[in-house]
């Protein structure tokens, strides 16, 4: 008897990808942002 | 007479009867959008201080009316016209009640018309929140209560209709997703206008003076069960509207139907005690009541959120790959239908309720951020990316779709319709963006003259801010536009489309 395969299938590739894509680009604009705020409020 | 008709565009089949509901509602909508648009522009164009256009009392009057046109009557008011389409069209049931939905009608027409009244009188210059001891017209409150009860009498309908529908075989075991989605908004309506009835009706008994006294503190946590929560009834909506429009535009269906109804009753138990995000820096509650709410139960309607923000992209990839867009991880993105209006306010929707509503809202809504960010400006730019650049872009989209499938008439000028929701995204999220950053730098919110002139005390913000400032005013003017276009092209459509044969 063939064995089943179990393997996950990813059904939608692009929008895993993209949200990969969109958590960087997050994660750097959120750190810029962070340092630009340090910069305004003058925190040492 | 046949009670029924198959929609020739979408093979729907609706109930005439609602069917009438449903478009009174829409055309309800798009009146006092058109107003609280308008209004909006003033208000705008005050706080741009290049411009500065309103003279104080206008401006606090117009900043009122704004909030409740904008805010309350044209969601809810589509809100209702969205459950009467879900029961006469996804449900594929009759109105058992169709004389509850017109009384709810004209309940939520009068209490809206008695508050614009009121209000641009000069009756009622206490702001969307209303705080007491500020006092207003006895009338506006009788006019909040009127909406109110005509808005709960809209969701009983469609409880009423969703019950006997399954008595009579409407459909097997659970209702369907948009649906479902809706019902979940109508629970949480229920739960909000409770507590809108549990302060409106003391407050308006005060106002008459039959009653000595309303507790400020007591007041500001009742109020936000109404004042928050009907925001939850907007997203519970706007994301059944993203679920329907994906099936409708392009045959999306849920990756994992249980996962995204789940969301749906995580919204229902955890969205509304984490309204309590408004009072994390009152100091009447303790710091154990704030916390438990808003940097714990939060997070369980945060996750509900991130569900459907994966499960709608996803249904979509899902279906447009069954197309045949198949090459590589994105062809199906570039074929997606973008110049259909209907699925662009769908998509642009998503995006900025994500990255500008939902972000921001996480990052305010926790005690420590939130000190430092409460009542600036920055709370007002994440909510125009809640409320306008979320269910606002969602149900103008939606509307396309009801102008073809509920009105029957095609959408006129079908290339200004294309452009339309990008020009009001783009503009909003200016608004939103330049709001969020002139309030970093301390830019307070609601304030008349943040120059405070004539002041004894002078302060003088950092410079910047008028950049920030003009992002929001440009982006304003450019959300108006917008705007402006769609209310044309809707009761254009509606008025001078041609008919859709059926």
């Amino acid at each position: 008897m063939p064995q089943q395969d179990h393997r996950d299938i990813i059904e939608a590739p692009g929008v895993f990808v993209l949200a990969l894509i969109f958590l960087a680009v997050f994660i750097v604009i959120w750190f810029a942002h962070l340092k630009w705020l340090m910069d305004v409020w003058g925190v040492q | 007479m046949a009670i029924f008709r198959t929609d020739a565009l979408s093979g729907l089949k609706i109930d005439k009867a609602t069917e009438n509901l449903v478009r009174w509602n829409v055309i309800a909508a798009l009146a006092t959008l058109a107003v609280g648009g308008l209004l909006g522009l003033l208000v705008v164009l005050t706080r741009w201080p290049s411009v500065h256009l309103l003279p104080l009392d206008y401006y606090y009057r117009f900043l009122t009316l704004h909030g409740i046109d904008a805010l309350l009557a044209w969601i809810i008011f589509f809100e209702i016209a969205l459950v009467h389409f879900t029961s006469a069209a996804l449900l594929g049931t009759r109105s058992y009640v169709p004389w509850l939905g017109w009384l709810a009608f004209a309940l939520m027409l009068a209490g809206g018309a008695v508050i614009n009244v009121i209000v641009l009188m000069g009756g009622a210059d206490v702001m969307f929140t209303s705080y007491v001891p500020l006092k207003g017209d006895p009338l506006y409150y009788l006019g909040v209560i009127l909406f109110a009860v005509g808005a709960l009498l809209g969701f009983i309908v469609f409880f009423i209709n969703i019950l006997l529908s399954k008595r009579d075989g409407g459909y097997k075991r659970t209702l369907p997703l948009g649906a479902f989605g809706m019902l979940a908004a109508s629970i949480i309506a229920v739960l909000t206008l409770g507590h809108g009835a549990a302060i409106m009706v003391p407050t308006w008994l005060w106002s008459m003076d039959l009653i000595g006294t309303i507790d400020p503190a007591a007041y500001r946590l009742v109020f936000w069960g109404l004042g928050h929560s009907s925001q939850q009834i907007n997203v519970s909506a706007m994301v059944a509207v993203w679920y329907m429009s994906s099936a409708f535009i392009i045959g999306g269906k849920p990756v994992n139907e249980k996962l995204s109804r789940t969301a749906f009753v995580l919204y229902i138990l955890f969205i509304n005690v984490a309204s309590e995000h408004h009072l994390l820096v009152d100091p009447v509650f303790s710091t154990w009541h704030k916390i438990v709410n808003t940097s714990y139960m939060m997070h369980l309607a945060v996750l509900a959120s991130m569900i459907h923000a994966f499960a709608i992209p996803a249904s979509i990839e899902v279906a447009l790959r069954k197309q045949g867009h198949t090459r590589g991880l994105f062809e199906w993105l570039k074929k997606a239908p973008w110049g259909n209006p209907a699925f662009s306010g769908m998509a642009i929707s998503i995006l900025l309720f994500g990255f500008l509503g939902g972000i921001t809202g996480v990052i305010f809504g926790t005690e420590q951020f939130n000190i430092i960010r409460h009542n600036t400006i920055a709370i007002t730019g994440h909510f125009h990316g809640t409320v306008v650049a979320g269910t606002t872009i969602a149900f103008m989209g939606f509307t396309y779709l009801l102008i073809q499938y509920v009105f029957r008439r095609e959408i006129i000028w079908k290339g200004f319709a294309t452009i339309q929701p990008w020009i009001y995204g783009v503009g909003v999220a200016l608004l939103s963006i330049g709001m969020m950053s002139a309030g970093s730098f301390g830019v307070p919110r609601r304030h008349y003259d943040i120059t405070f002139s004539g002041a004894p005390f002078s302060f003088t913000f950092d410079p910047s801010i008028d950049l920030f400032l003009s992002m929001m005013g440009v982006g304003g003017v450019l959300a108006v536009t917008g705007g402006v276009l769609y209310i044309v092209l809707s009761f254009g459509s509606i008025i001078w489309g041609k008919k859709i044969e059926q």
